[in-house]
């Protein structure tokens, strides 16, 4: 569990860019549960009312981030690094999230190899999966 | 425009079309300002263009490509899929972006499509995605 501002001490990413709210769920390292709510006045609601596709792959991404963080420094506390989104495999998208609907973000780490790590990912409204495919991310100290 | 295409993203990733050779390819730029609203968060003192709008260029130069090879009628265009993402480098303010799309297959309502991001010689992103393509005619031909 963490919440947002425990989020910013973790992420460097903020406004208009922080992509998730709340974590409901960590393990270092290997997975993590992530909350994104879609409310009115966000940037990306103009004329529509659907949180666009590739702020889902974001979300997850950043979700995924976290768990590569949390874990770097729970072994090193005073540890500095840099996380970047460096691919995506396989990624389906089944239906848009609206606005007034929670995207709950899933990622579990499957596959790391030197800085370059690969998650499962998926998103979901309440039980209904509306995404889901494979993202990696590269993570390395500075 | 890109709304009334069904495509939800309230920014248009790309200044100019360069080449476009109907229901085949399009080529089209971005230049990359400091100012740019998304990079006050992405990340504070540190601008870095993310990867997810580096794709979202691509689709929109795709959805360009599909809008302009149907003469009339209402079209909608969704992603349905992303096959293959590789962000190899960062982007920073001051670089200019160029999209490379090009139609892989045709597989109506389903295009599919390849895509590469450069800068200057080098491969800043390539990209495989699908669009839905809803297209009906309406009108009359005289």
């Amino acid at each position: 569990m963490m919440e947002n501002k425990e989020i910013q001490e973790i992420l460097p990413h903020r406004y208009p860019f922080l992509l998730v709210d709340r974590i409901t769920h960590l393990e270092p390292g290997k997975k993590a549960i992530g909350l994104k709510n879609l409310t009115g006045d966000e940037w990306f609601f103009q004329g529509h009312h659907f949180f666009p596709p590739v702020l889902i792959l974001e979300s997850l991404a950043q979700v995924g981030g976290i768990v590569l963080a949390a874990k770097a420094k729970e072994e090193n506390p005073p540890a500095r690094f840099m996380g970047l989104f460096a691919g995506v495999t396989d990624f389906q998208f089944y239906r848009s999230a609206v606005l007034g609907e929670q995207v709950t973000l899933k990622v579990e780490l499957t596959q790391s190899l030197a800085n370059v790590y690969r998650f499962a990912a998926e998103a979901l409204v309440q039980e209904e999966k509306i995404a889901s495919g494979q993202i990696t991310l590269s993570f390395s100290p500075t | 425009m890109f709304n009334n295409l069904g495509h939800p993203f309230p920014v248009l990733l790309f200044d100019e079309v360069i080449d476009l050779v109907r229901g085949e390819r399009i080529k089209t730029f971005k230049l990359i300002t400091a100012n740019e609203f998304y990079l006050a968060g992405h990340f504070p003192g540190n601008p870095i263009v993310p990867g997810v709008l580096t794709l979202e260029g691509m689709i929109q130069s795709a959805i360009f490509l599909v809008a302009e090879t149907f003469s009339r009628g209402k079209l909608e265009c969704s992603l349905q899929k992303v096959g293959r993402v590789r962000f190899k480098r960062p982007i920073y303010p001051g670089d200019r972006l160029e999209f490379s799309v090009q139609v892989d297959k045709r597989e109506d309502p389903n295009w599919h499509f390849r895509g590469q991001a450069q800068i200057g010689q080098e491969n800043a992103a390539e990209a495989q995605f699908s669009l839905h393509v809803d297209f009906r005619e309406v009108g009359f031909e005289i």
